[in-house]
C-alpha cells in the first residue's frame, strides 16, 4: 500500500536541516547523511549528498528527474566489477 | 581486463547444440556489438570469425567460422575474447571509454597525488570514478563531471581532480 498523500513526503528532519544549511552557504559541499530512507525533494535539486551505503558515502548529485525517489536507490550496497569492454562514461 | 592495445569484449561459455555452435557472454554495453568487432582473437592471438545467429539465456548461440563440430567447441569453453582499442568507435568530446579511464593517475590542482581510477560506475546518477588511494587498499568515489574532474588528459595519462569540501 502506498503512503497516504495527506501525509507528505517523508524525510528525516537532519537531512533538511543540512541541506538548508548547504543551500545558504553557497558552497557545493558534500552533505554526508546516513538516511536512505528520505525521499529526494525538489529543494535538493543541485545539490550533492554523499549518501551513505554501509560502507561508505557515495555521493549523488541531484537533478530533477530524481525528485520523489529515495536517497538509498541511487547508493548500492553490493559492488559489481563487470569488464570495462565499450563501455562510455559521459562527464557532465 | 586490459592486454596491451586490446580489450576484453566477452567470451565463450561453451558449446551450443551438437552442431558446432558456441555460447557467447558478451561484455559489451550492447551485447549485439561484439559481433562488430569481429575477428576477435583469445589471449594467446588465434583469430574467430564471429557470427551471431540467435539470443539465448545468459547470452548469444554464435556460428565460429573455425569451429564445425561439438568438440572444438567444448574445447573452447572459457576463452576471453579481445577486439583491438582502435576498432572501438571515436567518441564526442566528454566522452570516454572505461577502458580508457581505468589506470589514469590522479591528481589535485596542486599536483598532489590522489591515486588512481580503479573502475567507473554508475548507480544511476552521475558517473563515478572510483580511485585506489596511493599506498592504501581504500577507494574512494569521485563525481565524473566538470566541475569535480575539470582535465581528462588521455596521452599524459592522468586526470586532475578539484574535489569538493568532504569527497576525500
Amino acid at each position: 500500500m502506498s503512503r497516504s498523500v495527506w501525509k507528505g513526503p517523508f524525510v528525516d528532519s537532519y537531512v533538511l536541516k543540512k541541506a538548508e544549511a548547504a543551500r545558504e552557504s553557497g558552497r557545493n559541499d558534500v552533505i554526508k547523511i546516513w538516511s536512505r530512507r528520505s525521499t529526494i525533494l525538489p529543494q535538493f535539486v543541485g545539490l550533492t549528498f554523499g549518501v551513505y551505503n554501509g560502507q561508505k558515502h557515495i555521493p549523488v548529485n541531484i537533478t530533477e528527474d530524481m525528485i520523489g525517489q529515495k536517497f538509498g536507490e541511487y547508493s548500492p550496497t553490493r559492488t559489481y566489477y563487470g569488464h570495462a569492454a565499450d563501455k562510455k562514461a559521459k562527464r557532465k | 581486463m586490459m592486454q596491451d592495445d586490446r580489450i576484453v569484449v566477452g567470451a565463450i561459455s561453451g558449446a551450443y547444440g551438437v552442431r558446432g555452435e558456441v555460447r557467447i557472454k558478451s561484455f559489451c554495453a550492447n551485447p549485439e556489438d561484439i559481433e562488430t568487432y569481429s575477428p576477435l582473437t583469445d589471449s594467446e592471438g588465434r583469430s574467430y570469425d564471429l557470427a551471431i545467429l540467435r539470443p539465448i539465456k545468459n547470452g548469444f548461440s554464435a556460428r565460429i567460422a573455425q569451429i564445425a563440430t561439438k568438440e572444438d567447441a567444448d574445447a573452447l569453453k572459457g576463452v576471453e575474447l579481445f577486439a583491438l582499442r582502435t576498432q572501438l568507435p571515436a567518441l564526442p568530446d566528454d566522452e570516454f571509454y572505461h577502458t580508457d579511464l581505468i589506470g589514469l593517475e590522479a591528481v589535485d590542482t596542486g599536483g598532489e597525488a590522489l591515486g588512481s581510477v580503479k573502475a567507473v560506475h554508475n548507480h544511476g546518477a552521475d558517473d563515478l570514478l572510483e580511485l585506489l588511494r596511493p599506498g592504501s587498499s581504500a577507494t574512494v568515489l569521485v563525481p565524473f563531471t566538470r566541475a569535480v574532474v575539470p582535465t581528462v588528459d588521455l596521452e599524459a595519462r592522468r586526470i586532475v581532480i578539484d574535489p569538493p569540501e568532504g569527497l576525500l
